[in-house]
């Protein structure tokens, strides 16, 4: 019935009113600002080709094409103004598309005009089509999201956003756009990253109108509205909080139990004790073998310490497992590895995603009409990709994670004293707890500088992994005192930084997603009680009050028995008028 | 403007207002005073000051509130007027009751924030624009401090098609390099801005760029983080020594970029 009606409005429109290019002024004025904010990514021509372009991932829409992502229209469909507008006002979060606040109303409506222009479309009435309805959210009941994971299964969202949403779907790897580029599948769990938002309504029009150009269909037409608002539901349900609530600080809590790494379900009981921080990762950009594109944006930490050890777990979302190749901290990165994966300098899986592309794109329309996706990729999307004449991209390089502190503390008088964040200095070095999860083992480093990274075999680190459903688990043990490096004392704040390597994107050496200096805290084994010092203030706040108010007193009695004694009265020299 | 919290500032003076209309007595002004200045400096700032400061403006401003109102004889009888009215009539005394469970439960509530403020990692302060050297080597070629300027600002005015080209190249180095911390539109807030402390410059700013020479913007860009001193914390910054990846004239050419996109004029030689 929906799609009867869609269908009969779609007939209905093609009204040539919907075509509003602007004027020939309104289009003009908008070349400036375009000129001046958005040329430089968008190139100058529009065709998504500025200066930035092979250094960004996604790369920049190109508007020759009138393909857009995010709209209200139906598949396929041009997007309309309001559309446009809401992306150049709010951006594409975690992506190098920025808001624009700062661009009036008419500013932006002028880039619209002329950001149409770069594209014959706009000027085809058939190309323009209703905007669909978005209706008001269901209850998220339990009902709800069941029925929404039904329709998630039967749908098989899971071959690509993977089966609790982290994006590790067995075809995650393989996605590219109509244009052969590669794209990330959305994680679920991390609602701040979604591109197009993260309202419920956002959600709803995503499934309903598809992402055009991608392998994100539009379920407009094989599900009911009401089971896209079960799904909906489902999908926020998988969400890991609408912000990140990115942290700055580790509380190591202490416990009596020794800490075993081979007693899983111990250690897991050890761990959901202490709280849960997550830190932002950006891209190494600073040394040779720089980083524009990291995989990773955030991974979460906790810690846990008890009489003479200390453990970290960390936690971070990766498509795919890459345990099979090779890494350091100190791997070489050649300077045309930097733009990597875009552009024509190279890399080897640039012929890869090419030559997928090109072959297999069309195939898709299949296995996501198909319920099996599972089925499909059930034995390994290595394996089957692996017959590709290129090999798996990444296949090269295994995915691996860093804790960094310092090698030793600031001295006294200069709390602010740190290493330099990139791996040390000459002067101040840091000791690097890496794991490459090809091998699962820590090895120390010691880093004196990008240049200068040796292996260091003073402290004994212990590490164990584990990969779940798009997540790496990895957890660190060292005794607290060290000779070599760092201890960790009661009550003391130690500088960490952390450092993730994602294969698959051919993160290796330099090329990593890093984070800044932030802090371990171990909190004191025996917390001190609280009330005494609530009390405290109370009754100290209370004995003067009740000082005052008699010292007042004693001396208005005096005052009276004196003034009584000679006659006067109180009202003389009581209360005046204020 | 100014940062200021508007409406908050506006109820202020609001109340100030009213108090000067009804003749409050003194008390009253110095406790509005103390109040007032209190809540100007938690909730009057665009942007929070750190508690730290307006701890000490809080209690200088005590004192000088106490010794305005102990500054005579007559004017301390004048100020305490009204506290003592309070503890000797009994009309007053449920007031009198009520303000003697008041002030302990407040000092209690105090106590308990205090103590249920979530740990924060400590904070350092650091120099924004700690002082250049005097002189420095860009590329094997020295560059004192003092007299050097954008070699192709003059271009502007000599040559404006020249001015062009080398404006074009600054705005490709940018966007080759710079815009994931300083941002699109040079607000310092660039895709990886979030995940960077200290934050990356803020170019919009009027309070950047325009204050300083050009020469202080080429000392930053050739030598990034690692080149500040330690009061500029270099170990916490992402600032790269450009002098790794450009040439003297690209790097040049993006300082000429940042300004004339901003519409600013580097501070001229000698103006302080």
């Amino acid at each position: 019935m929906a799609t009867l009606a869609a269908a009969v409005l779609l007939v209905a429109l093609p009204a040539g009113g919907q075509v509003d290019l602007g004027t020939e002024e309104q289009r003009a004025a908008g070349k400036i600002v375009y000129d001046k904010y958005c040329g430089q990514c968008h190139g100058d021509t529009g065709d998504g080709n500025g200066y930035a372009t092979p250094r960004v991932k996604p790369k920049p829409r190109d508007f020759t094409t009138g393909t857009y992502k995010f709209r209200t229209t139906p598949n396929g469909m041009l997007p309309t103004d309001d559309d446009l507008r809401r992306v150049i006002e709010i951006g594409a979060p975690y992506t190098s598309m920025p808001g624009w606040p700062n661009l009036t109303s008419a500013e932006i409506q002028n880039v619209i005009y002329y950001i149409k222009s770069f594209s014959p479309d706009f000027e085809n009435p058939d190309r323009y089509g209703e905007p669909i309805e978005i209706p008001r959210p269901l209850e998220s009941t339990e009902e709800s999201i069941a029925r929404g994971r039904v329709v998630y299964e039967e749908q098989g969202c899971a071959a690509c956003h993977g089966e609790v949403g982290r994006g590790d779907g067995p075809s995650a790897p393989t996605l590219v756009n109509d244009k052969g580029d590669p794209i990330k599948v959305a994680d679920l769990t991390q609602r701040w990253t979604y591109r197009g938002g993260a309202t419920k309504e956002d959600i709803y029009r995503t499934f309903s109108t598809g992402l055009n150009g991608t392998p994100m269909p539009s379920y407009a037409d094989s599900l009911e509205i009401e089971d896209r608002q079960h799904l909906v539901n489902y999908v926020y349900s998988l969400g890991d909080g609408d912000d990140p609530n990115y942290g700055t600080l580790i509380t190591a809590v202490y416990s009596e139990e020794p800490i075993d790494l081979q007693d899983g379900e111990t250690l897991d009981a050890l761990f959901e004790t202490a709280p849960m921080t997550r830190f932002p990762l950006v891209g190494q950009i600073s040394e040779p073998g720089r980083n524009f594109f990291p995989s990773v944006t955030s991974i979460e930490a906790q810690a846990v310490y008890n009489r003479d050890e200390i453990a970290f777990r960390v936690r971070w979302h990766d498509l795919r497992a890459d345990t099979s190749g090779r890494n350091n901290p100190s791997l070489e990165v050649p300077m045309w590895d930097e733009d990597n994966g875009i552009g024509d300098d190279g890399g080897d899986s640039d012929d890869f995603f090419g030559e997928f592309g090109g072959e297999e794109a069309p195939a898709e329309d299949d296995f996501f009409g198909d319920s099996g996706g599972d089925d499909f990729f059930g034995d390994g999307g290595d394996d089957f990709f692996g017959a590709a004449d290129a090999g798996p991209p990444g296949a090269e390089f295994s995915d691996a994670v860093a804790l960094q502190f310092p090698a030793s503390l600031a001295p006294e008088g200069t709390p602010e004293l740190k290493p330099y964040f990139l791996y040390g200095d000459s002067q101040n070095p840091v000791d690097l707890w890496f794991v490459n999860l090809t091998y699962g083992v820590a090895d120390t480093f010691r880093g004196r500088g990008s240049e200068s990274i040796e292996p260091t075999e003073a402290d004994i680190v212990e590490a164990v992994t584990s990969y779940d459903q798009g997540q790496w688990t990895v957890t660190y043990k060292r005794r607290r005192s060290s000779r070599a490096g760092v201890s960790f004392a009661e009550q003391q704040y130690t500088p960490v930084a952390f450092s993730v390597w994602d294969g698959f994107n051919r993160e290796r050496g330099n090329k990593r997603a890093l984070s800044s200096w932030f802090y371990v805290y171990t909190e004191p084994s025996v917390q001190p009680a609280t009330t005494f010092p609530i009390v405290r203030a109370a009754v100290i706040v209370l004995v003067l009050e009740l000082l005052v108010v008699f010292l007042v007193r004693r001396r208005a009695r005096r005052q009276a028995a004196g003034e009584e004694a000679a006659g006067g009265t109180l009202a003389a020299t009581e209360a005046p008028a204020v | 403007m100014l940062g200021l919290n508007l409406p908050v500032v506006i109820v202020l003076a609001a109340v100030g207002g009213v108090l000067a209309w009804r003749r409050a007595n003194t008390l009253t002004w110095l406790l509005y005073t103390w109040v007032a200045l209190w809540a100007f400096f938690k909730y009057g700032f665009a942007v929070p000051i750190p508690q730290s400061v307006a701890t000490i403006y809080l209690g200088i401003t005590g004192l000088a509130l106490v010794c305005f109102a102990s500054s005579s004889r007559e004017r301390l009888s004048e100020t305490a007027q009204p506290i003592v009215r309070l503890i000797l009539e009994p009309r007053y005394r449920l007031a009198l009751a009520g303000l003697l469970v008041a002030l302990p439960a407040l000092a209690a509530y105090n106590v308990y924030a205090d103590l249920n403020v979530p740990l924060e990692a400590p904070g350092f302060g650091r120099e924004v624009h700690p002082p250049p050297p005097t002189e420095m080597t860009v590329h094997d070629e020295t560059v004192d401090m003092a007299t050097a300027e954008n070699p192709y600002l003059h271009y502007n005015h000599d040559d404006p098609e020249l001015y062009g080209e080398h404006l074009e190249n600054g705005r490709r180095i940018y966007y080759e390099n710079c815009f994931w911390c300083h941002g699109d539109g040079m607000g310092g807030d660039g895709m990886f801005a979030h995940g960077l402390n200290p934050v990356p410059s803020n170019f919009n700013d009027v309070g950047t760029l325009p204050i300083l020479q050009s020469s202080f913007v080429h000392w930053r860009i050739a030598k990034g983080a690692p080149g500040l001193p330690g009061a500029g914390t270099p170990w916490d910054s992402m600032m790269p020594a450009w002098e790794k990846f450009l040439t003297t004239e690209e790097m040049w050419d993006v300082n000429l970029f940042i300004y004339d996109f901003n519409g600013y004029e580097p501070r001229a030689l000698g103006q302080h």
